[in-house]
């Protein structure tokens, strides 16, 4: 790391301990993606649930299911992370309610408890009209879900990449993204061209969206913060810059350019691999900007 | 009370006398610290000097640690300081990545979290915490901000404009104060950080059963 300082002082550490490294790796990255999809294929389900309610009922059984088994992945790898995983207890009985994740776990429970209910509804009790009731206080809550890690990126106050404006706008366009993506590969060729089309729209948009925040951070963040320049060096010709772009083009600019022209061509298959390509593009995005602000000394 | 630490920079030594009470006073494993001092080496030789910076917790008014802090592990005691309570922490590392002064570690043996509590049990029986009590030049002063008569107080006052703290624009209001500290002492930023200064080695497992 070079700070225009050094040229005047030429001021190096010669002693300190070592760099604490990454706390929060690849199990965070796991846990982010995850609950993208969980959260994600809840708001297209419903999304599509209302648009197209003729076309898309075959889909509330798959859409429950795959948001129960994502979301508990996500709870998996949150419990795996830490470092006394049998005491995570410690957030029900002991809670602190100013943190992101006391407040973080206790929705995701609640937003377990919603998804169970809905399974029951649809697959013990084959109520449609009890799922769907049910299905707009789980998207009401998906909302908070996916937002939390935003606000517990915005209060690792010494990562000063992660602000909370930004972040939480990335996390819900993962979740639009990760759900359209899902939902694509989830429908086969069952969904009419007016599904398609429309889930090609929400996967194009998400990317092209979340794309320009990354860009615009990329140029604009260095010139709000040190810290910021200092961190944007690892994705600028640093040791990250290769992974950053790799996540770039494939969450995001393979998924745009190829809903352009799946909607021009009337191709679906160039639609699944758009959605391929974007889920694994996501968790390599979501991968870089985790790490990076963590490679920055401290002290 | 709000209990306040203050380090002169333009005393210390870098003889790591408050390093050592520290590990020992509080049992902290190898390779990792509640307390360290920072070497920095500054201009060109001939014209170099070396900087030394005893880095700990700043015990913040407004820390992120112990708001991030899901469990209520890490929490204010009535003298204003930041106390760890190892037994209730989950080891989320949410402090870790929340602290911008990079106070915080996981301990390796206990799995959770740890750090500089300025001796919180030797402050709960009238005693100085540990570094303060090693230090051969009395460069680190503790006492009550609260009081104006305080020594810390007195300092702080007969050296206005030359008291700081780190890292000011995070919003933490530290309750830890350098006197004579400058950029390359303060700001990790302003110093060029190579590998192969560290004070341990990578090496901390045993090769066993003939791997």
């Amino acid at each position: 790391m070079v700070h225009e300082t050094i040229a005047a002082t030429n001021a190096v550490v010669t002693l300190d301990v070592a760099l604490p490294g990454i706390v929060w790796g690849w199990i965070i990255t796991m846990n982010m993606w995850a609950k993208s999809i969980g959260t994600g294929i809840i708001f297209l389900g419903f999304y599509l649930l209302k648009k197209h309610p003729e076309q898309t009922g075959f889909i509330r059984f798959p859409v429950v299911a795959i948001s129960i088994v994502f979301i508990h992945i996500f709870l998996f790898f949150t419990v795996i992370d830490l470092h006394q995983m049998f005491r995570f207890w410690h957030i029900f009985f002991y809670p602190h309610l100013t943190s992101a994740i006391t407040i973080g776990a206790w929705m995701a429970t609640g937003f377990v408890g919603l998804l169970l209910a809905m399974a029951y509804s649809i697959y013990m009790k084959k109520d449609e009209a009890m799922y769907d009731k049910l299905l707009g206080w789980t998207v009401l809550l998906a909302i908070p879900v996916t937002l939390y890690t935003a606000g517990l990126m915005a209060q690792s106050t010494a990562r000063e990449l992660w602000q909370m404006p930004t972040e939480s706008a990335q996390m819900i366009l993962a979740a639009l993204l990760a759900g359209s993506a899902t939902m694509i590969l989830l429908g086969g060729n069952k969904f009419s061209d007016a599904v398609k089309k429309d889930l090609a729209i929400v996967l194009g948009l998400s990317a092209a969206a979340a794309f320009i925040l990354y860009m615009a951070e990329i140029i604009f963040g260095p010139m709000k913060a040190e810290e910021v320049a200092a961190v944007l060096h690892y994705i600028k010709g640093g040791e990250y810059t290769v992974m950053f772009w790799i996540g770039q083009v494939m969450a995001f600019l393979v998924p745009m350019a190829l809903v352009c022209l799946s909607l021009k061509n009337q191709s679906y298959y160039l639609l699944k691999i758009a959605a391929v390509s974007a889920l694994i593009g996501l968790w390599v995005s979501k991968h870089v900007w985790l790490v990076i602000p963590q490679l920055l000394p401290m002290s | 009370m709000q209990l306040g630490f203050l380090v002169d920079l333009r005393l210390c030594m870098g003889c790591k006398g408050c390093e050592i009470a520290c590990k020992v006073e509080n049992e902290v494993p190898l390779s990792t610290w509640r307390l360290r001092v920072k070497y920095v080496d500054v201009g060109t030789f001939p014209e170099t000097k070396r900087t030394f910076t005893p880095l700990r917790c700043n015990h913040c008014a407004n820390a992120p640690c112990e708001r991030i802090c899901p469990v209520s592990a890490l929490h204010y005691l009535e003298n204003g300081i930041v106390n760890i309570d190892k037994e209730r922490c989950i080891g989320c590392a949410g402090c870790v990545l929340a602290c911008p002064y990079g106070a915080i570690y996981i301990d390796p043996q206990t799995q959770t979290a740890d750090k500089c509590t300025y001796c919180a049990h030797r402050v709960a029986s009238s005693m100085m915490p540990s570094c303060v009590v090693a230090c051969p030049v009395e460069a680190n002063i503790f006492g009550d901000l609260d009081d104006p008569m305080s020594n810390i107080s007195k300092y702080i006052q007969s050296h206005q404009g030359n008291v700081q703290v780190r890292k000011p624009e995070k919003g933490t209001f530290p309750h830890h104060y350098y006197v004579g500290g400058g950029n390359v002492t303060l700001n990790p930023l302003a110093s060029f950080r190579g590998e192969g200064h560290n004070l341990f080695n990578n090496l901390k497992h045993l090769p066993i059963g003939g791997h």
